[in-house]
């Protein structure tokens, strides 16, 4: 056990924390906008795997990794525009519309990979030459600090770096606040002339795109394959971070980090061969997201009219 | 869904509209006199969402007839293939009938939670509780005659669901935790469990794979016939969807679930505890999946194996309770169809090539065009009279 708190393995905790926070970071981001503007998404399970297998799939087939990236965000969007088609304008039960498309986006990547890759029954698990980490010169240069935050890959930057992005979106722009004002009250907005519905579909929209890019980060940085249970939970993992988050971006990068370094300790715990069975470390994440939704049931930032569809006139 | 319950009356469309608008307002060519126009329905009358359901079906039946086509199979083949695997014969038939058999139970599971508006995303999770519990009867009480320990474990596979569902109704009621990720991450937590009791305290010691020692044959539920694996499991299937049907239509407490699933505020105004109602309520939902958790040991596997964990059928459950509209009756035929998709669908599979997963699309586009066609029998098309 002594082991274990080396120098060596902290760090290496650490420089794993940011990759594993790395897609629950970008997909609670995204799903934070489409959120503010009133909708909740829940099929961010299916859109993930989507985006993790279109940009899998493009990647492998052009040889071009930032095309596969392309590829994600198209799969994740397009997505994201059904949920806003039966969300926004045909106005389903939100639930119901995001458990339903969970399902066609599971169900979509499982079958087109297998209808690509698969041959006399067998998948071949072809893999892609995957995302090296992008070092920055000179900084990654500092002992322990270098390594930690300047020594990931571009996606962990990129979902750094729309922390405070969305948060000036989302508080100091105007149509970021049109789109909060949206989820709060969307009669009174609809009577001031912002338009309702084309503002969910841009947030829903871009909230498909960015799960779309998590699931990728998962199977062109982080692994270098697509496997059926490759999200494993991610998503759900995402959407309980906004609620633990209490909607705010700053809250959101503190619970993915602390997700991220949970998971990552467990990691080296199980290989530093500690006597606790595995099953045990695999159902803790599942665990620790139930008690921190336990304990953190702060509601105040909580759009108001989430999940609550607009019809202009009822009411 | 409970929001479209008030239907707000329409305006009758003037004839002066015409006049005044004519030609500046673009929208007004909608009013026009012999326009065609969209509007609210008053009623809607029930025998409308089966039409739409029937005709959402058969858009689905195209669009994946047109996806068969780009992967390079003639529709037709595939079609075929798939009604030949799933009711071409006696024997496929009968074995949909075994496949439906669990996906009825958890169809219900998820019909019952979410007609009281909880979202029990749950039902796999409850359905391996149920195999743990009736594992767990079988394993602690083996003196007991086979009457009696039938009885006791399907009462252990219903109190093991129930228990796991509780968990999640509990947080719910005490804490307000949103009930659609508690079920998901305890889903993920019991099939670590489960996997940790298969390789740990209930692994059988004869074999080297995760599984447990195969149970005594005078616990297999008996079968129908001499020629299918078709089992007890499925009449009680059959009953405990009239069980339910009579419960939400006849009881106190399906007043009370109907009532909280419209509107949770007012079922509270009107006298309902919406705290009890939400806890009773998982309770049965979580014992319906661990029953069939019970008919799946009990009828067919006679050991827990790695098939417990890899089946997604609470999965399935909740698509099947979504398709049938929530409905009982409703579950039973949506049941027996998807459980046929996927007996067929390993016969497609070897027939025209096509991959089996294809089930799992047909699934997802048949709900999503389901639910849309469940809010478009809402609406009316309406030629306006012409005036003058």
């Amino acid at each position: 056990m002594e082991d274990f708190f080396t120098y060596s393995v902290i760090l290496g905790i650490f420089v794993a924390t940011f990759k594993i926070a790395t897609p629950l970071l970008i997909a609670a981001t995204g799903e934070l906008v489409a959120e503010a503007s009133g909708i909740l998404n829940l099929s961010l399970e299916g859109t993930m795997t989507m985006g993790a297998f279109s940009g899998f799939l493009i990647a492998n087939e052009t040889g071009n990794l930032w095309l596969g990236l392309v590829g994600a965000a198209v799969g994740g969007g397009a997505l994201g525009l059904l949920m806003a088609v039966m969300t926004a304008t045909v106005k389903v039960n939100q639930i119901v519309a995001g458990l339903a498309l969970n399902i066609l986006g599971l169900g979509g990547a499982f079958f087109w990979y297998r209808s690509v890759y698969e041959e006399g029954g067998a998948v071949a698990f072809p893999t892609v030459d995957r995302f090296q980490t992008a070092t920055i010169p000179l900084l990654s240069d500092i002992p322990a600090v270098g390594e930690v935050f300047f020594d990931q890959h571009w996606l962990t930057y990129f979902g750094i770096l729309m922390v405070p992005a969305t948060f000036i979106f989302l508080n100091r722009t105007k149509y970021g606040l049109e789109l909060r004002s949206i989820g709060h009250n969307p009669e009174a907005c609809d009577m001031r002339g912002v338009g309702i519905i084309s503002r969910q579909y841009t947030a829903v929209i871009y909230g498909g795109v960015m799960a779309g890019l998590g699931g990728a980060y998962l199977s062109l940085a982080g692994g270098n394959q697509f496997f059926d249970d490759i999200v494993a939970g991610r998503g759900w993992i995402a959407l309980a971070i906004v609620i633990f988050g209490n909607w705010r971006a700053s809250w959101i990068l503190g619970g993915s980090l602390l997700f991220g370094f949970l998971e990552a300790t467990q990691l080296s715990l199980q290989a530093s061969g500690v006597d606790l069975p595995y099953q045990l470390l695999l159902a803790l994440p599942f665990l620790l997201t139930i008690v921190a939704l336990v304990f953190n049931r702060s509601r105040s930032q909580v759009p108001l009219s989430l999940t609550i569809p607009y019809h202009r006139g009822e009411r | 869904m409970s929001e479209q319950v008030a239907d707000a009356p329409q305006d009758s469309p003037r004839p002066d509209d015409h006049e005044a608008g004519a030609g500046r307002d673009p929208l007004s060519m909608l009013f026009q006199p012999g326009a065609w126009r969209l509007e609210r329905r008053l009623h809607t009358r029930p025998v409308y969402e089966l039409y739409a359901t029937l005709i959402a079906l058969a858009i689905t039946a195209v669009i994946i007839g047109l996806l068969v086509i780009i992967v390079g199979v003639s529709p037709l083949d595939a079609f075929a293939s798939l009604y030949e695997g799933a009711f071409g014969n006696r024997e496929s038939a009968l074995e949909t009938l075994v496949q439906a058999t669990p996906l009825i139970l958890t169809g219900l599971c998820a019909a019952i939670a979410f007609r009281a508006g909880v979202w029990n995303i749950g039902g796999q999770g409850q359905f391996i509780a149920g195999a743990i519990g009736t594992w767990w009867v079988y394993d602690t009480f083996p003196g007991l005659p086979a009457p009696v320990l039938f009885v006791a474990m399907f009462c252990g596979a219903a109190v093991f669901g129930a228990v796991w569902a509780t968990v999640a109704s509990v947080l719910l009621v005490r804490y307000g935790t949103n009930e659609i990720l508690t079920t998901v991450m305890l889903n993920f937590v019991i099939d670590s469990g489960l996997s940790w009791l298969l390789s740990g305290p209930w692994q059988a010691n004869d074999t080297p794979y995760s599984q447990t020692e195969r149970m005594v044959e005078s616990t297999f539920l008996p079968r129908f016939f001499d020629d299918s694996r078709l089992h007890l499991g499925f009449a009680l299937a059959l009953v405990m969807a009239a069980v339910i049907h009579f419960l939400v239509r006849r009881t106190t407490l399906g007043f009370e679930l109907r009532a909280i699933g419209v509107n949770k505020q007012a079922a509270s105004y009107k006298g309902v505890s919406v705290g009890a109602a939400i806890i009773a309520v998982m309770a049965i939902s979580g014992a319906l999946a661990g029953l069939a958790g019970a008919g799946e040991l009990l009828g067919l596997h006679h050991r827990i194996n790695f098939e417990f964990g890899g089946q997604a059928v609470g999965f399935t459950g909740i698509i099947v309770a979504l398709v049938a509209r929530l409905h009982p009756a409703g579950v039973i035929v949506v049941a027996i169809a998807f459980a046929g998709l996927l007996n067929g669908a390993t016969q497609m599979q070897v027939g025209t090539g096509i991959p089996a997963a294809l089930v799992d699309v047909i699934e997802g586009v048949a709900l999503v065009l389901v639910l849309l066609a469940a809010v478009a029998c809402r609406y009316r098309l309406r030629k306006i009279a012409h005036h003058g």
